[in-house]
Formats: C-alpha cells, sequence, structure tokens
C-alpha cells in the first residue's frame, strides 16, 4: 500500500473540474442561510410570540438533525407530495442542485440566526440605554448601534460556520451532484485509487478552507479596529 | 401509516446501530482528544506540530471525504496486505462500522483536541501558581485544582460535539451501514414514500439530539453549581 | 433660584423590581437651573429614580412629568422628554464603534436631522468646551477614563438639552481622572445648566449643589441646602451615611 503522490498531483486538476459546482453550492448558500438568518433573528427578538415561535422551531430542527437526511428529505421526500409535482416550484424542486441549495441554505440559516443572536446579546446594554437617553428610536438603535457592534462579535463564530457550510457542501455528491466530492467518487470508481484522489480532493477542499478563514479573519481585524489593543 | 408501521422493526434496529456508533465514536473521539491536547500543549515543536495538523486536516476537510478515505482506503490496503500472503484473494471487505466509527471518531477527536486545550489553558494561572505556592506537587496540582474546573470549561464544546458525533452518524449509510437513514432508502424503494421515511429519520435524529442536548444541560448546571447565588 | 417654574416633579413615584420596592412615593420637583445632588447608600434607589426621569425605567405608581410632558406609555411624550434630557452614565455608554465626533454626531443627525456640516460643528465646540478638540478622531477605547466621560457630557450636550441627569459619573473612574469630570461639571452648573446628579463626591455636591437629597431603601429620607444636610442632618440614616462617606 504505497501512496502514490504522482497520481494526487494527477488527480488534483480532473477533481478542480467540480470546484465550480462547489463554489455555486457554497456562495449560494451562504447568501441563502444569511438572509434566513436575519429574518429568523428579527423573527426571535420581536417579542411576539407567534414570530418567535416559528422560528425557534425551525432552528431547533435544522440544529438537530443531520444535514444528509435534510437534504433527502427537500430532494426525495418532497416529490412525494402531488401538489408539489404540480406546482410552480417544481422545476425548481426537481434539480438537485437547487435542493442542495436550499438544504445547506436552510441548515446554514439556522445555525447563523444563533450566532448573530449571540452578537446582539453581546452587544453592551449601556449602549442601547445610551442611544434611548439621546432620543434614538428602536431601529435607529438597532440599525447605528446594535448591529454594526453584534456584526464584528459574530464574526468569529461565523467565519467556523462557513466553513462548515464548505464542508456540508460535498453531500451533494449523495444526490448526483458533481461537485469536488461527486467527481472524485467517480474517478475512484474507475481507477480504483481511493487514497490518492480522496486525499487529493481533501487538499482542494482544505485549501479553499484556509482561504475562507484568512479572508474571514482579515474582515474581522478591520471590523475590530476600534477594539482596544494594549495601550 | 401503515406503511411507515411494516418497518418498525428496521427503524428499531437501525436506531441501535447508530447508538452503537455513537458510543464507539464518543470514546474513540475522546481518546483522540485528550491525546491531541496532551500533544498540543507538549513543548516538543515535531510533537504539536503534528497534533495541529491532525486538528486542521481532520476540521478542514469534509466529513464525507475523511470517511470514503477509511472506508475505500483500508480496504485497498488491507486487500493488498492480504493478498501479499495469499494472492487469490479477491477483495478485503472491511466492516462499515468500525471504518464509520473510527473515522468520525478521528475527526470529533480533532475539535475535541482544542476544546481540551483551551479547558486546560482557561484554568486561571493565578490558581496554579497560589496550588504551588502552598506547595502541592505538579501533579496534585493538575488533579486536585485543573481538572475539576477543565471539565466545567469543557462541558459546552463537548456537548455540541456530541451533537456532531450523533449527526455524523447519517453518514454512514453512504458506505452501506444499516442504520436509519439506509432503512429510509430501502424502505422508499419498497414503498414510494420518501418523505415519511425520511421525516421519520429526521424525527429519530431530533428526538436523540435533545436528550442529548437535556443531559448536557443538566451536567451544566452541576458543574455550575459553585457559581449559582454568588454573594 | 427659588420660585422658579419647577421642571422635573416627581409625585408619589413608585418601582419595583419583582417583590422588590426599588421607590416608595418618591415626591420631589426641580426647578429650572436648580443643581440637584442625590445621595445614599448602594441599592437606596438614587438611579432607578433617575433613570425613571427619562424613562430608562418605567415607574409603576405615580406621576413624572418633566418639562410639561408627562411620562406615561405614550412614546411621543417618552420622545419629546428623551430630546430635552441628556444623561451621562457611570460606565460612559460611548459606541465603541464610532470615533469621537461621530460619537457626537450620531443623535444630532438622526433626531435633530441635522446636516453633516451643522452636527460636526456643534460637536467641535462642544469638544472644546470639555477640553478635549485634539481626540476628535480617535475611538473611545483610545482615550482615558476621564477623557470618555468627558466625551459623554459632550455628546449629551449636542442635543442642547435643557436638563443634564448624571448618574454617578465619576464612580468608574481612577482618583486622578474624577477631577477633570468634576471641573466640567461644575463649569456647566456655573452656565445655568438644570442638573440631577447621582453621586458620592460630597465636595462637589457642598460647593455646587442647591438642595441635596438623601435616599435609603427606596425613599427620601432627607432633602435640605448642603449647609443644612452637612452640618445638621435632621435624621440617623443620614448621620450614619455622612460619617462613613466623609471617613474617607
Amino acid at each position: 500500500m504505497t501512496l502514490d503522490p504522482q497520481l494526487i498531483l494527477d488527480s488534483l486538476p480532473l477533481i478542480a473540474q467540480g470546484l465550480g459546482i462547489t463554489l455555486k453550492l457554497l456562495l449560494y448558500s451562504a447568501l441563502f442561510g444569511i438572509g434566513l438568518a436575519i429574518i429568523t433573528l428579527v423573527m426571535r427578538i420581536s417579542g411576539r410570540w407567534y414570530l418567535s415561535w416559528p422560528a425557534q422551531v425551525y432552528i431547533y430542527f435544522f440544529r438537530g438533525t443531520p444535514i444528509l437526511v435534510q437534504i433527502f428529505i427537500i430532494y426525495y421526500g418532497l416529490p412525494q407530495f402531488g401538489f408539489i409535482r404540480g406546482s410552480i416550484l417544481w422545476p425548481i424542486l426537481r434539480e438537485p442542485f437547487a435542493c442542495c441549495v436550499i438544504a445547506l441554505g436552510l441548515n446554514s440559516g439556522a445555525y447563523v440566526s444563533e450566532i448573530l443572536r449571540g452578537g446582539v446579546l453581546g452587544v453592551d446594554k449601556g449602549l442601547t440605554e445610551a442611544g434611548k437617553a439621546l432620543g434614538l428610536s428602536s431601529p435607529q438603535r438597532f440599525i447605528y448601534i446594535t448591529a454594526p457592534i453584534a456584526i464584528r462579535l459574530s464574526l468569529p463564530a461565523y467565519s467556523n460556520e462557513f466553513i462548515s457550510t464548505l464542508k456540508a457542501t460535498a453531500l451533494a455528491s449523495t444526490v448526483t451532484l458533481m461537485d469536488v466530492t461527486g467527481v472524485a467518487r467517480t474517478l475512484v470508481s474507475q481507477t480504483y485509487a481511493p487514497y490518492e484522489i480522496f486525499i487529493a480532493a481533501a487538499i482542494l477542499y482544505l485549501a479553499f478552507a484556509w482561504i475562507s478563514y484568512v479572508a474571514l479573519a482579515w474582515l474581522e481585524a478591520r471590523a475590530s479596529r476600534y477594539v482596544k489593543k494594549g495601550n | 401509516m401503515a406503511d411507515l408501521a411494516a418497518w418498525g422493526d428496521d427503524y428499531l434496529l437501525g436506531t441501535l446501530v447508530v447508538l452503537k456508533v455513537f458510543v464507539v465514536a464518543l470514546i474513540m473521539a475522546v481518546i483522540f482528544g485528550l491525546i491531541g491536547a496532551a500533544a498540543r500543549l507538549s513543548r516538543n515543536r515535531i510533537v504539536s506540530g503534528l497534533a495541529k495538523i491532525y486538528v486542521v486536516a481532520f476540521r478542514g476537510a469534509p466529513e464525507i471525504i475523511i470517511l470514503l478515505i477509511f472506508y475505500f482506503g483500508i480496504a485497498v490496503s488491507l486487500t493488498a496486505l492480504v493478498q501479499y500472503f495469499d494472492p487469490a484473494t479477491k477483495f478485503v471487505d472491511i466492516p462499515p462500522f468500525w471504518a464509520g466509527s473510527a473515522a468520525i471518531g478521528l475527526i470529533v477527536g480533532a475539535y475535541m483536541t482544542e476544546t481540551f486545550r483551551g479547558a486546560f489553558l482557561g484554568v486561571d494561572h493565578g490558581q496554579v501558581e497560589s496550588a504551588y505556592a502552598l506547595g502541592l506537587s505538579k501533579f496534585q496540582t493538575f488533579f486536585h485544582v485543573r481538572v475539576p474546573q477543565m471539565w466545567r470549561l469543557a462541558l459546552p464544546n463537548f456537548g455540541n460535539h456530541m451533537l456532531s458525533i450523533m449527526k455524523d452518524t447519517a453518514l454512514i449509510s453512504v458506505i452501506g451501514l444499516e442504520e436509519i437513514t439506509f432503512v429510509a432508502q430501502m424502505a422508499t424503494s419498497v414503498t414510494r414514500q420518501p418523505f415519511t421515511m425520511y421525516m421519520t429519520v429526521a424525527l429519530i435524529y431530533l428526538a436523540i439530539t435533545t436528550l442529548i442536548t437535556f443531559g448536557v444541560a443538566a451536567l451544566e448546571k452541576y458543574a455550575n453549581r459553585h457559581l449559582r447565588g454568588a454573594r | 433660584m427659588s420660585g422658579a417654574q419647577p421642571v422635573i416633579v416627581l409625585d408619589k413615584v413608585c418601582k419595583n423590581f419583582g417583590a422588590f420596592r426599588a421607590l416608595i412615593n418618591v415626591s420631589l420637583s426641580v426647578s429650572k437651573g436648580e443643581k440637584l445632588v442625590v445621595c445614599g447608600p448602594s441599592g437606596s434607589g438614587k438611579s432607578t429614580m433617575i433613570r425613571c426621569i427619562n424613562r430608562l425605567e418605567e415607574h409603576d405608581g405615580g406621576h413624572i412629568i418633566v418639562n410639561g410632558h408627562e411620562l406615561t406609555k405614550d412614546s411621543r411624550n417618552i420622545d419629546a422628554v428623551r430630546r430635552e434630557v441628556g444623561m451621562v452614565f457611570q460606565n460612559f455608554n460611548l459606541f465603541p464603534h464610532l470615533t469621537v465626533i461621530k460619537n457626537l454626531m450620531l443623535a444630532p443627525r438622526l433626531v435633530r436631522h441635522k446636516n453633516k456640516d451643522e452636527a460636526r460643528a456643534v460637536a467641535m465646540k462642544y469638544l472644546e468646551r470639555v477640553r478635549i478638540p485634539n481626540q476628535a478622531d480617535k475611538y473611545p477605547s483610545q482615550l482615558s477614563g476621564g477623557q470618555q466621560q468627558r466625551v459623554a457630557i459632550a455628546r449629551a450636550l449636542c442635543m442642547n438639552p435643557e436638563i443634564m441627569l448624571f448618574d454617578e459619573p465619576t464612580s468608574a473612574l481612577d482618583p486622578e481622572m474624577i477631577a477633570e469630570v468634576l471641573d466640567v461639571m461644575t463649569d456647566l452648573a456655573r452656565d445655568g445648566m438644570t442638573m440631577v446628579c447621582v453621586t458620592h463626591e460630597m465636595g462637589f455636591a457642598r460647593s455646587v449643589a442647591d438642595k441635596i437629597v438623601f435616599m435609603d431603601a427606596g425613599e427620601i429620607v432627607e432633602a435640605a441646602t448642603p449647609e443644612a444636610f452637612f452640618t445638621k442632618p435632621q435624621t440617623e440614616r443620614a448621620r450614619q451615611f455622612l460619617s462613613q462617606i466623609l471617613a474617607h
């Protein structure tokens, strides 16, 4: 069982053909997730039970179940219902790519919403009080005081969540998508060199995770430039 | 509903498999986490460097890729090994249960490494110094001052890691272990009710993750009992 | 100053936190230009009282009338009061993500709808008044505690308030920084600002206050001129408090 480094190198460009789909999955799901997270966050902190309850059920379900199962429910499960096959959404829900984006986005949205909530709760209460004392309205306090600080506080955790979403895109290969993992699995079934090819795929993911990590760390440093660093 | 009832036994057995994988992977993750943390904290730069690589690789690569490397990779290696002694052998199968448990144990072990390390470093240095000042040995300080506080610090993350292990068990269906997601696949092909079948899987996971969450919350309450009612 | 029309009236104000009675029938009136110092042991309700005046806390009973607006659930009255009342907090509460000048410009722009140049001009005027115009482009975290509190005072002044509330403005400061903040407050008093200060700085109280209110266990126990309060306190509780605080 010797590892063939040449084969790893040779398979990298082949596997990289799947990179486009992986990146598209990641980008769309992450954006969809952030959108959902903001809506869910507003519902949760609205103080109205009929808004905060559905938000909490959504978060509870998507954080408590495996992503793979969520993908299967949406891709394989939804067509069980005739009204879905008849609906205008069917051309979308029939596509594995769209189903993966929906599943990954829903999953990520649940986590990001909790991260943002942590950020909002981490904002010093005294700052909103100062805003009140200055006569700022509640939306003004949220937009100009709470939100910018909460976003900074959320960035480190978001960085981890973004990388989790990147890793979760690999599950798209289970519903026939030819992302990096999908291409790698096909190559393995042809060459039967699992070590080399899967390691090559892992290297691609690691490289991309590292790039994301550095980019988000830079963003965090920029957002934190007003925080005290010694004297 | 009648269709679902017919598959009740299979779901029950599948759930038992999930729980077995969970227990085995959890034990492995704790062991790898402890070894990893000790290595990360080591003054030997090679040892701590290797541990760092372990953490980065297993946290940055998609779980499913690692699982596939384990399953197919080990099978290929074992086959090669056995063929060396007995050229007549065509293929050696590795039980998906062990490949899966080991892969999940290693992945989550990388996360546990950081958690345990953080908990070790999280104990206030002043306390360690005062223990030394009181004449406690290094060993005594570790077990009487550090450990009792470490597990309190590690518990919230540890709970999240347990949830990760539980949800990762669904991936093993990809390599053919007959756990609940696999059962749902089979049931779907017979009953043509994918939504019902996969939703059942989701609800079983939801029930187990809820139990884990409550269990960890109770432990946390117990661990933090001396912090309550301070005054 | 006596005889001027009252700008703050508290009439039998009550406030409970659960079973804890933070304010019990507190009645008080402050005239225009009057300087009131509120003192008392910790937990006596003095912060709660001052926070009721701009409705950072909602009172449960009684009436509070500020500049002719009664504080009720009506948000228009609350907005009106907050526009006319400035507040300085113990922990400064400067917005950490904004520079000093932007901290000062935020409310005038959003609430008073001033344009950028107007807001900046006003902000610089007050920064000069608190004697730190050269720190305008720094972030709060780059300033000392005393400087931060002076920025906070300037921030409140930028809204051109008729009344200023101070909630223990020097309690979070190192001793050497207390004087610079008290100097600014004394200047402000001299210019005729109506002020309500919760503070333990008895020297400041003696030289600046027109009236001292002593609170204990949610009640106003004594209200007197500084002269009378420091030389002949009427109650045992006030005597005890004074002996403790002046012993330092």
